[in-house]
């Protein structure tokens, strides 16, 4: 772990050193929302359509997203604490780690509102228990507690923008369908913030890369490739395991690739997997799109558009009638 | 529409030609596509066309019911409850039969994948377990057609005619159940009183609950209702105010669905200047309590021309306590102009008031607009000012374009009715704009519009609501809509908001008001009978015509000027409207109200039309519905030629909409939904002046404030239209 001391100057945001830290920050905090927003309730009538073995991979699927965002709002977001190069940096992360941890409580608010206690228990156990989700884990959390702050952000920004989306399918998936519509807007506002976490700390990354030494590149950027094939080969493992059943194993590694390809241009680099074998389905990956320009009715639950409004005030010209 | 290349690392490329693409894909992936540039940076609308065609081979061919004959298929529908027999039963069958055969050889065909896929899943009627489909689209409207028309064989074939060709289209409660053996209401829209005594509150979340099982949406005012902390028998401190009444409210509308066809839904209105307004809009806020979060119940704020006064001033607005306003005055505080009482109440001590500034109520309406779309705003002096009809407009409803008067309810002490006053219903239909001006007959459109929408009034009587039942078979209220302005003017390569937009817009539903008006005097004339009221109307006293009586009403521009002359449209002289006038004074009004332009939501999708009178959100629009999930939708003739007039909704901005809507307004005796788009570099301020442009521009009402926040740069989905557009 870092031994730097903390608090050495106090944070002035009238003094940006970095213009994307506050642009990151504003978007952040109009982004900011709860699960209580999103009527999961709505979607009960729609679940019970779904046959036990899709409810079971759906639970599963959530249970294993959970894992990725308590770790990554208790561990990981704060492992990328003491590298911070601005002050302002470092209130980003600290909005990062809460909003994963609000992450890791909608899943929950899926739980309760959809499963029964006995179902969820035996779901969670379930994560705790399968063996390359626990791999998953153990990588991650290797690499954020190794020392070196360039491949914690390497470790940081795989697990952002490439490990959660193997889950994040599923959810889209039903969507697609016409199920579970309610809990895919709560997906897709978590996935708005994803995009944002994945490029936030991949653009930090970028910075610090680009000022090392040739040898020191060479080794980051081995060590990221490496280190995506290593999540990659266990992530096609925990894929087949839970979509096999359903006969989606080989659309979700399109999306896989996909989105490993994405988590490599975050950090600078170049695409790994060839275009073909990224052919996701377009109805996925429509469904993906973080803008808010989704057209919803009062029948249609709250969709995933607001954001917190920008105050100002009126003035004496503006009443002039 | 350019794309920008160095953003895709892995763009989605067809490596099929189109043929093998339908085969491989399926319809939901094809649809998805036309949200997808293809590899030249191209829109691949031809997807769509392809995704429907798969859908009717893949899906519904397979799932419908195949019966040899109309006959066979009519006995087996009756025969198993799914069909009224009393309604097929005021006709021939070789009748029928050439009814079925004039629809089907109109060779009907959707445009859009949206609209295929929204009819099957949420109109056609399918056997009870849900699996199979028992309707095509003609049975549908034929089947609407002779319910309305009830033993008249002309008026059945008219229908059918209008309907089938689009320019015609049911609201979605009256195209859903017209027919069926087990059905909802056909009406769509209801409007409640609540009044401030515990009967009627409870009266009130029984009718919600009533009405939300018969189809649509229940409005209910609060106004009246006494504040937080109001005395109760004159023990200070007692009452909760109306947030638990809204948490009631809302409960029920979750618990009640229509046939699971949809949820049920409901809006409350409260006036600007009552006690809890505050409260009232912090319910929405995302951070709000548990206890107090109104998470789908809709709401609107009431506001008189004193409020934005008093902003302009940046003085102090007074709340007034509805006990005691009811108390001074005994009448109910939705029921007194606060405009015209202001000063008045402001200096009678026996009223208690508290104050706010009236800029912040704005700025946190604001606020709250951004955050969650709501509040609704209805400015109430405008829509009294331009009200015909005797008495006093204190609501709108869940959409917005409900506009009427009602009276209040009393109670004895078993709770039956002591006396029963006049609730709001109100059932709706659409005209396609482009298909209406395409049909050539204006006249007739809008004359079997009517007709029909009056056979909906006819045909409802909600008994367990007996003051909407009472007011309906009173008034004959109906409100006649339109949709696919922006789709026609796109059209016609004319763009949203010029001036050229604006003269049709002015002309357009100048023609429509006329007919309307004129098959609504048809109708008293061969009924021998009037609404209730019509006497004190200013239908009657003829004030209502003196504005086309007084002055010419014509194109401004030769393109509009034009467009009416092609399609073999007349535009109504100042002798046709002194005519007119002569004979609404002789022979009366059927309907107490005309018309009122709603959003339109699903039956334009179905319709191959715009949402109602404003632009298109995107010219890809994503569309999220409970029952279908992310669905992709093309503008109507959407082409490279009419691409550059499909400017959307947020680009062309608040001042143009609200100009092209006050063109209209000026025409139609009830309200407009109006939605208003921000970019989200918008403040609160963008939104306050927009409000205030409006009201100066005579609109009635505001809907939903809608705002699009875009990706950040380097977080978007590659290949998606609608990032780009």
């Amino acid at each position: 772990m870092n031994t730097k001391l903390a608090i050495t100057r106090p944070v002035n945001w009238n003094k940006i050193e970095d213009a994307i830290d506050l642009d990151v920050w504003n978007r952040l905090t109009s982004n900011f929302w709860l699960p209580e927003k999103v009527p999961l309730s709505n979607d009960i009538q729609s679940w019970e359509t779904l046959k036990p073995n899709e409810q079971l991979l759906t639970m599963r699927v959530f249970t294993g997203l959970t894992l990725l965002d308590t770790i990554q709002g208790t561990v990981g977001a704060a492992a990328l604490l003491p590298d911070a190069i601005t002050p302002h940096e470092e209130a980003v992360i600290t909005n990062i780690a809460f909003m994963e941890s609000v992450h890791a409580k909608s899943y929950s608010s899926v739980f309760s509102t959809l499963c029964s206690t006995d179902e969820i228990e035996q779901a969670f156990r379930w994560s705790e228990e399968n063996p390359y989700l626990q791999k998953k884990a153990e990588i991650v959390l290797g690499y954020y507690r190794g020392d070196d702050p360039l491949k914690r952000k390497v470790a940081s920004t795989l697990l952002e923008s490439f490990l959660f989306y193997s889950g994040f399918y599923l959810p889209m998936y039903w969507s697609s369908r016409a199920k579970l519509t309610n809990t895919a807007d709560l997906i897709r506002l978590i996935i708005r913030d994803e995009a944002i976490h994945g490029y936030y700390i991949g653009y930090k990354f970028q910075q610090t890369y680009n000022q090392e030494s040739q040898a020191r590149k060479d080794e980051i950027k081995q060590y990221a490739y490496d280190l995506l094939l290593e999540l990659y080969e266990n992530e096609i493992k925990y894929t087949a395991d839970l979509y096999d059943e359903l006969g989606l194993t080989s659309d979700v590694k399109k999306f896989l690739h996909y989105n490993a390809n994405k988590a490599l241009m975050n950090l600078g680099f170049e695409a790994l997997f060839p275009k073909d074998d990224c052919e996701v389905s377009a109805a996925i990956l429509s469904a993906l799109s973080p803008n808010a320009d989704e057209n919803h009715d009062f029948f249609s639950g709250s969709g995933s558009s607001y954001v917190m409004g920008k105050h100002e005030s009126t003035t004496d010209d503006d009443w002039d009638f | 529409m350019e794309r920008t290349p160095e953003l895709a690392p892995n763009e989605v490329i067809s490596r099929f030609d189109n043929g093998e693409l339908e085969n491989t894909l399926s319809y939901h992936e094809l649809n998805a596509m036309i949200n997808l540039w293809n590899a030249e940076g191209k829109m691949q609308l031809e997807k769509d066309k392809m995704a429907v065609h798969k859908y009717f081979l893949d899906h519904v061919n397979l799932n419908t019911v195949f019966f040899h004959s109309l006959r066979e298929r009519l006995d087996y529908l009756v025969e198993h409850d799914y069909y009224e027999p009393d309604v097929l039963a005021k006709y021939s069958f070789d009748f029928l039969e050439k009814i079925n055969e004039f629809a089907y050889s109109k060779k009907f065909r959707f445009e859009t994948f949206l609209g295929a896929f929204k009819f099957y899943t949420s109109y056609t009627l399918k056997t009870f377990d849900g699996t199979r489909y028992l309707e095509r689209f003609e049975d549908r409207v034929v089947m609407v057609a002779i319910a309305l028309a009830d033993g008249d064989e002309d008026f059945a074939l008219h229908l059918v005619e209008e309907m089938i060709s689009g320019r015609f289209q049911p609201a979605t409660p009256t195209f859903l159940n017209c027919g069926k053996k087990q059905r909802g209401e056909l009406v769509s829209c209801f409007l409640l009183r609540i009044e401030d005594n515990m009967e009627s509150i409870s009266r009130s979340i029984n009718s919600s609950l009533q009405l939300s099982k018969r189809g649509g949406g229940v409005a209910l005012s609060l106004s009246n209702i006494r504040e937080s902390g109001a005395p109760i028998k004159k023990i200070e401190g007692q009452s909760s105010g109306i947030i638990p009444v809204m948490k009631l409210l809302e409960d029920s509308f979750s618990y009640a669905n229509q046939l699971g066809a949809r949820q049920g839904a409901g809006a409350v209105y409260l006036n600007a200047h009552h006690p809890d307004i505050l409260k009232f809009l912090d319910t929405k806020r995302e951070n709000a309590d548990e206890k107090i979060r109104i998470k789908s119940l809709s709401i609107g704020v009431v506001v008189p021309d004193i409020t934005l006064e008093l902003a302009r001033e940046n003085e102090d607005m007074y709340l007034f306590s509805p006990y005691d306003v009811e108390n001074v005055y005994g009448i109910p505080f939705g029921d007194i102009s606060v405009t015209e009482k202001y000063q008045e109440m402001v200096d009678d001590p026996r009223i208690k008031k508290t104050k706010i500034k009236a800029r912040v109520l704005f700025e946190r309406i604001a606020e709250l607009q951004f955050e969650s779309g709501y509040p609704y705003i209805m400015y109430e002096d405008t829509v009294n000012n331009a009200n015909p009809i005797k008495g006093r407009i204190n609501m709108s409803n869940l959409c917005s374009e409900i506009l009427q008067v009602n009276t209040p309810t009393t109670y004895n002490e078993d709770l039956s009715y002591a006396e029963i006053g006049k609730d709001i219903s109100c059932n709706l239909g659409s005209l396609n704009i482009a298909k209406a001006m395409d049909g050539g007959n204006l006249a007739d459109t809008v004359e079997t519009s009517i007709r029909a929408l009056t056979a909906v009034s006819e045909m409802s009587d909600i008994q367990s609501v007996r003051s909407i039942a009472d007011g309906n078979a009173k008034t004959h209220a109906i409100g006649l809509g339109q949709m696919n302005l922006h789709g026609y003017l796109a059209r016609e390569h004319i763009h949203y908001g010029s001036e050229v937009a604006l003269d049709f817009t002015n002309i357009y539903f100048y023609t429509v008001v006329y007919h309307c008006i004129r098959a609504s005097n048809l109708l008293a004339t061969e009924k021998k009978e009037s609404f209730d009221g019509f006497e004190d109307s200013k239908y009657a006293t003829g004030e209502f015509f003196n504005k086309y009586t007084d002055q010419v009403w014509a194109p401004k521009t030769e393109k509009v000027a034009e467009l009416f002359a092609n399609a073999g449209i007349e535009i109504p002289t100042q002798e046709d409207w002194k005519k007119l006038s002569e004979l609404v004074q002789k022979n009366g009004l059927y309907n107490q109200n005309l018309q009122a332009v709603p959003p339109t939501g699903s039956i334009s999708y179905i319709n191959n039309s715009t949402s109602s009178i404003h632009p298109v959100a995107s010219k890809i629009e994503i569309r999220k519905e409970g029952k279908l999930g992310r669905v992709y939708y093309p503008a109507p003739y959407l082409s490279d030629e009419t691409s550059e007039y499909y400017e959307d909704a947020y680009e062309i901005g608040p001042d143009k909409i609200i100009d092209t809507y006050a063109e209209a307004t000026q025409h139609v005796d009830q309200g407009l939904s109006l939605t208003l788009f921000f970019k989200d570099t918008a403040t609160t301020r963008d939104v306050n002046r927009a409000q205030i442009y409006a009201w100066r521009k005579g609109i009635k009402t505001i809907y939903y404030i809608r705002i699009r926040q875009l990706a950040l740069a380097g977080t978007e989905v590659d290949e998606c239209v609608s990032c780009m557009l």
